[in-house]
């Protein structure tokens, strides 16, 4: 189960590193919002949850968050099968996964210069 | 060792179009003026015509170049009246000495109260590196300049467009895709961008990023200081391209008009880059660009132009270039990181590429081995960016790898046999041995059939946005985000 589980987180990581840009900022501090921010909205977007658009930069998490989603759901049908506590656990598990990979086991020595 | 220099004049700087581009320092340092790089402006390419420096001599050097630089700066404004607006570009000459130059274009604004000048402190021997230069030019900017000048803001939807140079056209490709959104583009940086538009980008609701390597440092003190949000984007492609335009839409609540203009531009041109596609399958290439077309092509040109990536390399690129470049590539792809001569040599011998996309100085190493290139920095026959000119990389592709020159050079006449009972062997005759043309080959697919100059006529295009105008995006709570 666990291993289905890791293996499904791989093939999202997957997608998000082929597809997507927003997880690469230049600072370890800005990915870590970004992860955040679109991450979660993705979740709540497949959770079919309310999702909060309050400021300009909400807005722009959550249009990736929208194109990420559809990616998810049009290249992964298994996606559609699972029940939403088991979506949240895997995009808890995607967050922890990108996390290690663009922030805490990445090499990139620049994420931690103090200035942009 | 110019290379923070280049970084911050030719790369940045210089495709500012409006802006006399006066280099402080000895008139060598004007030698390399990157004007072939074409980035081309829609004002008759005034940037490009000219060079501008000042000719520091030996005695300068001793006595010093101050009064030297304020008589280059008011000679110049006079010699094209038309022109207000002056960037000065610091070198190892005039840093080393000391020279003064903001108080020197203080002075001369405070006498020429028309004018406007804007001073780069970025010599060359300040590293080694062209991005260093970019990142200087972009802080220089925005602490100087932007928010001295107040645009007009004609639309709801207000952007910057950031990281694109106009290289062929590029930036007014993707100009001409937001302004029939109904968008506003309040500069360009800085590709045909105009330098007061740049002062005033501070009005703008939203930051499209293209080039992260060059121009996101801009972008992220927008964000700080302004709280201008940024959004990249890839421009390359039919799949990110869409992608992108519908990103931007979609911060605006402009679905439906960039779902139209994607559905018209993909039926228009698919079926000409499916033409390539089918003929470029499995070629293989070598992607060894600056910075950005590491991670812009890596994916991209495999999926819809069918070559195979099978190395990716990039001289200034920083690690953030590579975590994204080797993210995109496919496996078994060699990523070199910062090669010298011999290690690209040694690739080529290994790997045995097709094609080599690369800037002209190692294309020229790379044409002496015999392999096709394809100068990928200024371009062959741009712009690339949009669907048509996605269409024309394929198309420069195609025609490099199937070139009848490769069959004719490699012939040395002074030893070899020459054929005279036959001719060399045209594209097509090498390219479609096995094309058959079926339902999935369809006789709808064909090369390349846009114009030579595509850009032109998007000068002075009339967008009718006033409908548009009547909505405004929303700020709140939404369910499930669609």
């Amino acid at each position: 189960m666990e291993d289905l589980m890791k293996d499904k987180i791989e093939q999202l990581v997957d997608y998000i590193m082929k597809w997507c840009l927003w997880q690469f900022h230049s600072r370890a501090w800005d990915r870590e919002k970004q992860n955040e921010g679109i991450l979660t909205k993705t979740m709540q977007i497949l959770c079919e949850e309310p999702v909060e658009l309050e400021t300009p930069t909400y807005r722009c998490y959550w249009v990736d968050a929208v194109l990420l989603a559809k990616g998810f759901k049009s290249t992964y049908p298994w996606l559609a099968m699972m029940e939403k506590k088991d979506i949240k656990l895997l995009m808890k598990g995607l967050k922890d996964r990108i996390d290690y990979l663009t922030i805490t086991g990445s090499l990139n020595k620049e994420l931690s210069n103090p200035l942009y | 060792m110019r290379l923070r220099f280049l970084g911050a004049k030719h790369v940045i700087g210089a495709p500012m179009k409006d802006v006399i581009h006066l280099c402080h320092g000895p008139v060598g340092c004007t030698y390399d003026t990157w004007h072939t790089k074409r980035y081309i402006s829609d004002n008759d390419n005034f940037q490009l015509k000219y060079a501008w420096a000042t000719d520091m001599k030996e005695k300068h050097v001793v006595f010093g170049a101050e009064k030297l630089l304020k008589q280059n700066i008011i000679d110049c404004f006079k010699a094209f009246p038309d022109i207000k607006r002056m960037s000065i570009y610091q070198t190892c000459a005039s840093a080393l000495i000391g020279d003064d130059m903001n108080a020197v274009a203080k002075k001369v604004m405070e006498e020429m109260p028309d004018v406007d000048i804007f001073v780069c402190n970025a010599p060359g021997f300040g590293g080694p590196s062209q991005s260093g230069g970019h990142h200087k030019i972009n802080i220089a900017w925005i602490d100087q300049k932007v928010g001295t000048f107040e645009p007009e803001v004609t639309s709801k939807y207000v952007i910057n467009y950031v990281g694109d140079y106009n290289i062929q056209g590029d930036a007014e490709i993707m100009l001409d895709y937001f302004q029939r959104m109904g968008i506003q583009i309040l500069s360009t940086f800085t590709g045909n961008g105009s330098y007061d538009d740049l002062r005033g980008m501070h009005r703008a609701q939203l930051n499209v990023l293209e080039c992260a390597r060059s121009a996101e440092y801009i972008c992220n003190e927008l964000k700080k200081r302004y709280g201008i949000p940024r959004l990249d984007i890839d421009g390359f492609g039919f799949e990110p391209l869409s992608v992108s335009l519908m990103k931007v839409a979609m911060f605006f609540g402009l679905e439906k008009e960039a779902k139209a203009i994607i559905d018209e531009e993909t039926a228009r041109w698919r079926p000409e880059l499916n033409w390539y596609e089918k003929r470029l399958k499995g070629k293989k290439v070598c992607l060894w660009p600056g910075g950005s077309k590491l991670w812009h092509w890596a994916h991209v040109i495999e999926e819809e132009i069918g070559v195979k990536v099978v190395s990716v390399y990039s001289k200034f690129g920083h690690q953030g270039d590579f975590e994204k470049g080797v993210a995109r590539c496919s496996e078994g792809a060699l990523a070199i990181d910062d090669p010298n001569e011999l290690e690209g040599l040694e690739a080529m011998e290994m790997l045995k590429p097709d094609i080599i996309l690369t800037g002209v100085r190692p294309g020229e190493v790379v044409k002496k081995a015999r392999i096709p290139y394809m100068n990928i920095h200024a371009y062959h026959n741009g712009p690339y960016k949009g669907f048509e000119g996605w269409v024309r990389l394929a198309r420069d592709i195609y025609n490099a790898i199937y070139s009848p020159i490769h069959q004719l050079s490699g012939l040395d006449i002074s030893k070899d046999e020459r054929p005279t009972d036959k001719g060399f062997l045209t594209r097509r005759m090498i390219s479609d041995v096995d094309i058959i043309e079926d339902e999935t080959t369809p006789s709808s697919e064909q090369p390349y059939t846009g114009e030579y100059d595509i850009v032109s006529k998007l000068r002075g295009k009339i967008y009718s946005s006033s409908q548009k105008q009547e909505k405004e995006y929303i700020i709140g709570v939404v369910q499930g985000g669609t």
